[in-house]
């Protein structure tokens, strides 16, 4: 035998004896890879002093009231809602249309539909968006507004699209029979039967198109002008040019909404379901 | 009512006028009816909205990107191949995605390995798996900024890292603005998109078939290659191509992690855009990227990668 199957052999013992033991720790590194970042993110956001040095010399809520009064920031937070909140209604609707129509319909064209609403996600961002700033303002010269809404819907509907499409098919159909047995048309047992049941996946696939819209940067970047930031805008220019410790309190507010609307989200439908981005 | 003293008035369609006047519930049925009759136009009203929306601010704006990409200045110009000779001719651009192609191979394997790795324990040795798989996935609903400034915290001189280093002893690191913040801020951020992917595959896997191996003489590595990793491949060219296609795109992390040193594609992308306002050269460099990208995905579907088909699963 080679010294390098003897060694082979040692291995495959090796596996066979602890096996368990070693997937329990490869479970605990990784999860700590993923966690220990945003702990700390966390923990910063309580240092005292301006620059960011650890271990910090004490705690303070300093940074939080700091936050609370720059209006810089938080009109940050309120232009992402006013682009973020339309963004998601017309997203939901859109992917709820398309996820009836590829589940219910034969049409021709049917597959491209699908193609085209997963392709946003395949696409590098980059050039997506590069592609949107040359016809949004080159071709067509929309406002800023409206480019950056219509940006976030195109991102968002493969998630939403993709989340709600398998509520579709879990669904009972034969309540709809029923329905239909009982003399409503299509469009009433879809009002009356099919949206009561789907609309947890709906909702869930409106939580994660939110989530999606509120920490958008690429797209946003590339087709907004000079106008207000959105938040990740307004985090990307702060950490380029001018970092204080006010940029970790920020990081606490995007993880809270990410974290409670995926919480909410995976309570009303599957988890792996969320995870394509 | 208006609209009845208007129906009656309208003696072509009473009927319909009739239910239109009548009740909420009654103009849906007469929506209803109107539709069961059409069902081509049924169809369109659900299917032509979002696919008009996708056309007109995806699909074609990719379209004018190409226009764009062969035009000099000014856009709407005479029709050129300057901006691609000029990247071709360029030793700068071509080292550029050279090292770009090296970087994301790099972030390509060791997400596919440690991400890989991390599926098989979740799926054969752990009984608490959706709570596993949160906690994979939370980290990357968060803003992806946010998620490359926590490393910057970590990684800067006097940051986390380096300060947990000294206090054992040993010397700090200063890894922030090197190539190795750039491959750790990579694998951070595409670590769960791979998961899920490895994940899926393996779940489908029989588990039967590894018994079988096992019965049949061979070891843990042998029916690993031979049985486990075959079965699964299509989930793993499907994480490839997840991790793969954003990284060689990226401008993020290699701007914020990586410094001035470290140019990615991305960033001279960025540059073209922000900076010097050369949109078609700009645009002509997202081609050199779509085309990699491509490419990448032909090989990756003839090698069996079900990035469709997988969506398909889903569907």
């Amino acid at each position: 035998m080679t010294r390098g199957g003897r060694l082979a052999g040692l291995f495959e013992r090796a596996v066979q004896a602890h096996a368990s033991r070693m997937a329990a720790v490869v479970i605990a590194l990784v999860i700590a890879f993923l966690w220990v970042p945003i702990a700390v993110l966390v923990f910063m956001s309580f240092a005292d002093g301006g620059v960011l040095s650890f271990p910090p010399d004490k705690l303070t809520l300093r940074w939080y009231r700091v936050f609370l009064s720059n209006d810089a920031a938080l009109d940050a937070i309120v232009t992402t809602l006013t682009i973020s909140v339309p963004a998601t209604v017309v997203s939901v609707v859109l992917s709820t249309m398309i996820a009836y129509a590829v589940n219910r319909y034969v049409f021709p064209g049917r597959s491209w539909l699908q193609l085209l609403a997963t392709l946003p996600i395949i696409v590098p961002l980059v050039v997506t968006g590069v592609a949107m700033v040359l016809f949004f303002k080159g071709t067509l010269g929309l406002p800023d507004y409206i480019s950056v809404v219509i940006a976030h819907v195109i991102r968002t509907i493969p998630f939403a699209t993709l989340v709600i499409l398998p509520t579709f098919l879990t669904f009972d159909r034969r309540l709809e029979e029923a329905s239909k047995d009982l003399g409503a048309d299509e469009l009433r047992t879809f009002w009356q039967v099919t949206l009561p049941n789907i609309f947890p996946g709906i909702v869930a696939g409106g939580l994660l198109a939110f989530t999606l819209s509120f920490n958008e940067f690429v797209y946003t970047y590339f087709v907004k002008g000079s106008g207000d930031p959105t938040l990740p805008v307004y985090i990307w220019n702060q950490i380029r040019y001018n970092v204080t410790p006010e940029v970790n309190v920020i990081s606490v507010v995007f993880l809270l909404v990410a974290v409670s609307m995926v919480l909410v989200a995976v309570s009303l439908t599957r988890v792996e379901l969320l995870a394509r981005r | 009512m208006a609209e009845r003293s208007d129906a009656a008035d309208e003696p072509a369609a009473p009927d319909r006028q009739n239910a239109l006047g009548s009740s909420g519930g009654g103009r849906l049925d007469d929506l209803a009816a109107f539709f069961r009759e059409r069902p081509r136009l049924r169809t369109l009203a659900v299917a032509g909205p979002p696919y008009a929306i996708l056309v007109l601010f995806f699909a074609i704006p990719l379209l004018a990107m190409v226009v764009v990409s062969f035009q000099t200045g000014d856009i709407g110009g005479p029709w050129t191949l300057s901006n691609y000779t000029e990247f071709l001719n360029s030793d700068t651009y071509l080292s550029v995605v050279w090292q770009t192609l090296l970087i994301s191979v790099q972030v390509t394997a060791i997400v596919t390995v440690v991400g890989y790795a991390l599926a098989y324990s979740i799926v054969r040795f752990s009984r608490r798996t959706t709570l596993l798989l949160l906690l994979v996935i939370l980290p990357f609903w968060t803003s992806y900024i946010i998620r490359m400034y926590a490393w910057i915290n970590i990684l800067q001189s006097d940051g986390v890292l380096d300060s947990t280093l000294n206090m054992v002893g040993l010397p700090a690191l200063s890894l922030l603005y090197s190539e190795p913040a750039v491959l750790i801020g990579f694998t951070y951020v595409w670590l769960p998109l791979a998961v899920l992917p490895f994940y899926a595959s393996l779940t489908n896997l029989d588990s039967d078939l590894i018994e079988a191996s096992k019965d049949l003489g061979a070891g843990p590595v042998r029916t690993f290659a031979s049985v486990t990793l075959p079965m699964t491949i299509n989930g793993v060219v499907t994480g490839i191509i997840l991790v793969f296609i954003p990284t060689f795109g990226s401008f993020i992390t290699p701007r914020l992690l990586g410094g001035t040193s470290n140019i990615m594609i991305g960033m001279v992308i960025e540059n073209q855009f922000k900076s010097a306002f050369n949109w078609p050269f700009g645009a002509a460099i997202g081609m050199v990227i779509s085309v990699v990208v491509v490419a990448l995905l032909i090989l990756g579907t003839r090698l069996g990668g079900g990035l469709f088909a997988q969506g398909g699963e889903e569907s």
